[in-house]
């Protein structure tokens, strides 16, 4: 993975100097709070119901385990003990002090981490492919671009007061784990017909109150070219986006009311002018990155075939969750593991400080020192041997960090909602427990097979229920909230956004509704090869309508 | 009180002036004109020495066939959160190649005050009382390391190629 050199350390002990002064000119009275607030979100700091919140960067999802034990200890010193891992890879911690700000940020720095342009109308930590360098459908590792456009885009002097937020998001492979058609920039990496590595752009996706999936700009832009044609994107949405209303602030709203088309030829007009500047990547400082992220010498241990058909007939257990949290990687002696954060009934994407240390351990006796955060909350360990599985297994039981739940109807994904966020309708937490606990047997989870239930609090999205497969949005009518259900959402290379299935539910009948839901596509599917969206996707809503609300009209809520 | 402020100190008798309806140049003074009667008074007459305001919403580019005849271009930040500026500063000065006098003007605040000059902005009205005491006190809250080349001269710290330093942004 990447390691700073002595410029990036001076860079992020500069940031840390400059945001401490911040905080200090904000606790003598010197700034205002409304003055502070753009100065702090910069900075990954948010002011949240109860308490000031700090959200710190994971790059692309990617951390060892000395940054884990340090979130370890961040939690563990400066918090309540325990942290959200988010949907954008991120980690926030929920009760920091904001005078003590400051010191863990200079600890954060301490083991190459920082908090940098994880909030506010900037460009925001790139995301990439969770299972990046060891996924066996890949072309080329996406980590080395994410992290070229994260060093470029850092306290960027042009684009650091954009209309609104910008993502970025990269994907290696065909299979798209990052869902690039939902980000501001969705980067596709490709080889032409000449084996050149490049770029399909996509542009102006997005969820939040106006869902919509990016647009193709460009089939194929050369590796050379990334940070020229990303400024030119850059440059036309920070001149040309809309600053009249918040809410169509975002790039996709300027490439829905410009065209497609259209925003494609500003684009290659601007990048026609930036082309040949010293923007162009040198093929050496490509390959230096990409150095960083060469992927690790794997000892051969295929004795580990033999002993995992051993294991998992001894333990149906151990097989499940084997069949459930651990794929194929492109070496047949590994694995990739899903470290499951969604225990059933518990809250999605959190953890303790006592499992940081615990994942932190086990990555580094069994995993290469390799931790992923994926976007779906859990965490990755991304290459593990085979003949490793059983004691990784173990340790993970050990603290609770073993549900065989990867892609199954209890791994939901949900934002904080009202028990934190000051922008929440409704609580998604609670919402995301009761469904969990109600489908928490393994065996009824395995038999539903492949489903996400992704849920937000509020119409900003942040849980993805746009993109999930079972949508529930949470909204406040009348003073008392509501659940409002979407199905045939999906985030992969297929992007959908979900359709409003009828009027909204009430907190305690909700967890009944998906049930309804779920029991008429069991009965429906063709065969349990049938995934819920395949099956979704062949005979639309109607059937879901009648189930939930009878012969009655069912008006969205 | 509005003062002028570049880096080499505070600037006393600046002539420029942005006329309202109240306030109007006075004889020792000259108006930031707007951009629509900057190109209607370049084309009517041989006039240099010329000021202009761009607003965030113009496009910069119309300077183009003027720019010879101009002393300063005011760059317009309504609010500190309307980045416009930025980009209308980094096209004067690296694709039209705009050399003289570049002022923000507006919500000057300090902290911003680093990334504007990296943009090519080189000359301050500032009302903000934080930002006038820093600024008397040449207190700076810039970050030297820069992951961006930009028209602003620095350092190539022979890494690669989009990092900079400048030792004069501290």
């Amino acid at each position: 993975m990447y390691r700073y050199d002595e410029f990036d350390h001076a860079f992020v002990a500069e940031r840390v100097a400059q945001f401490r002064d911040q905080v200090e000119r904000r606790l003598s009275g010197e700034l205002s709070e409304d003055a502070f607030k753009p100065l702090r979100l910069m900075n990954g700091v948010y002011l949240q119901l109860h308490a000031y919140m700090l959200r710190i960067a994971i790059p692309y999802g990617t951390l060892n385990s000395k940054q884990m034990r340090m979130l370890a200890h961040v939690a563990r010193t400066y918090d309540r003990g325990y942290g959200h891992f988010t949907t954008r890879q991120n980690l926030q911690f929920n009760w920091p002090k904001l005078s003590d700000m400051p010191n863990v940020l200079a600890e954060l720095a301490s083991v190459e981490m920082h908090a940098i342009q994880t909030s506010g109308n900037c460009i925001r930590n790139v995301t990439a492919d969770h299972f990046a360098g060891a996924a066996a459908d890949e072309v080329a590792d996406p980590r080395p671009y994410a992290e070229i456009l994260r060093q470029w885009s850092s306290v960027h002097p042009e684009f650091s007061f954009l209309p609104r937020k910008f993502k970025i998001a990269v994907t290696g492979a065909e299979r798209d784990r990052a869902a690039i058609q939902v980000h501001d920039i969705g980067l596709h990496l490709k080889k032409n017909d000449k084996g050149e590595i490049g770029f399909a752009v996509y542009v102006g996706g997005g969820q939040g109150r106006t869902p919509m999936v990016a647009k193709l700009i460009r089939e194929f832009l050369p590796e050379e070219d990334l940070l020229s044609y990303t400024t030119a994107v850059m440059r036309v949405y920070n001149l040309h986006g809309r600053r009249d209303n918040k809410y169509k602030a975002r790039i996709k709203i300027l490439v829905h009311e410009t065209g497609a088309e259209e925003l494609a030829r500003q684009v290659e007009v601007e990048f026609a002018q930036l082309r040949d500047t010293e923007l162009k990547l040198p093929e050496a400082d490509v390959a230096a990155i990409s150095a960083y992220f060469a992927p690790p010498a794997l000892a051969e241990r295929a004795e580990g075939w033999e002993s995992l058909a051993r294991w998992k007939k001894a333990d149906p257990d151990f097989a499940r969750w084997v069949q459930q949290n651990v794929q194929p990687h492109k070496n047949p002696d590994y694995g990739m593991v899903t470290i499951s954060l969604k225990p059933i009934g518990g809250i999605p994407g959190d953890a303790t400080d006592s499992q940081m240390d615990a994942v932190a351990d086990i990555a580094e006796e069994y995993a290469l020192d390799e931790i992923r955060v994926s976007h779906e909350q859990n965490l990755i360990l991304p290459h593990v041997a085979l003949a490793d599985l059983e004691p990784v297994y173990r340790a993970l039981v050990a603290h609770g960090l073993a549900t065989a739940n990867a892609g199954l109807i209890t791994d939901i994904i949900a934002c904080p909602g009202l028990d934190y966020c000051a922008l929440a309708n409704a609580r998604s937490i609670p919402v995301a427990q009761e469904i969990s606990s109600r489908f928490g047997s393994p065996e009824r989870q395995e038999e539903i097979g492949e489903l996400k239930i992704k849920i937000s609090g509020c119409i900003n999205a942040c849980g993805h229920h746009h993109v999930g497969h079972i949508g529930l949005l949470g909204v406040e009518k009348k003073g008392a909230e509501l659940y409002q259900i979407t199905l045939g959402g999906s985030g992969d290379e297929h992007t959908s956004i979900g359709e409003i299935i009828g009027r909204g539910f009430e907190p305690n009948k909700v967890t009944d509704a998906i049930e309804t839901i779920v029991d008429t596509y069991l009965g429906l599917r063709l065969d349990k090869s049938e995934t819920f969206l395949a099956a979704y996707r062949r005979v639309g809503p109607q059937p879901f309508k009648d189930a939930l609300y009878g012969g009655s009209t069912a008006e969205a809520a | 009180m509005t003062k002028i402020w570049k880096e080499t100190g505070f600037v006393k008798n600046d002539p420029w002036v942005i006329e309202t309806e109240e306030t109007k140049a006075t004889e020792s003074q000259k108006p930031l004109l707007p951009l629509d009667a900057l190109i209607a008074r370049a084309e009517e007459s041989n006039d240099v020495g010329l000021g202009v305001l761009i607003k965030p919403a113009d496009d910069v580019r119309k300077l183009e066939p003027y720019l010879d005849r101009l002393e300063i271009v005011a760059v317009a930040f309504p609010a500190f959160n309307d980045g416009r500026a930025f980009s209308h500063a980094s096209l004067l000065r690296q694709r039209l190649g705009y050399a003289n006098e570049l002022r923000a003007v507006g919500d000057v605040l300090i902290d911003q005050v680093p990334l504007m000059l990296r943009v090519g902005i080189d000359s301050f009205a500032v009302t903000n009382e934080t930002a006038l005491k820093r600024l008397a006190e040449n207190r700076l809250p810039g970050i030297p390391h820069h992951y961006q080349p930009t028209v602003r001269t620095a350092d190539d710290p022979g890494s690669y190629s989009w990092r900079r330093v400048s030792r004069t942004i501290s």
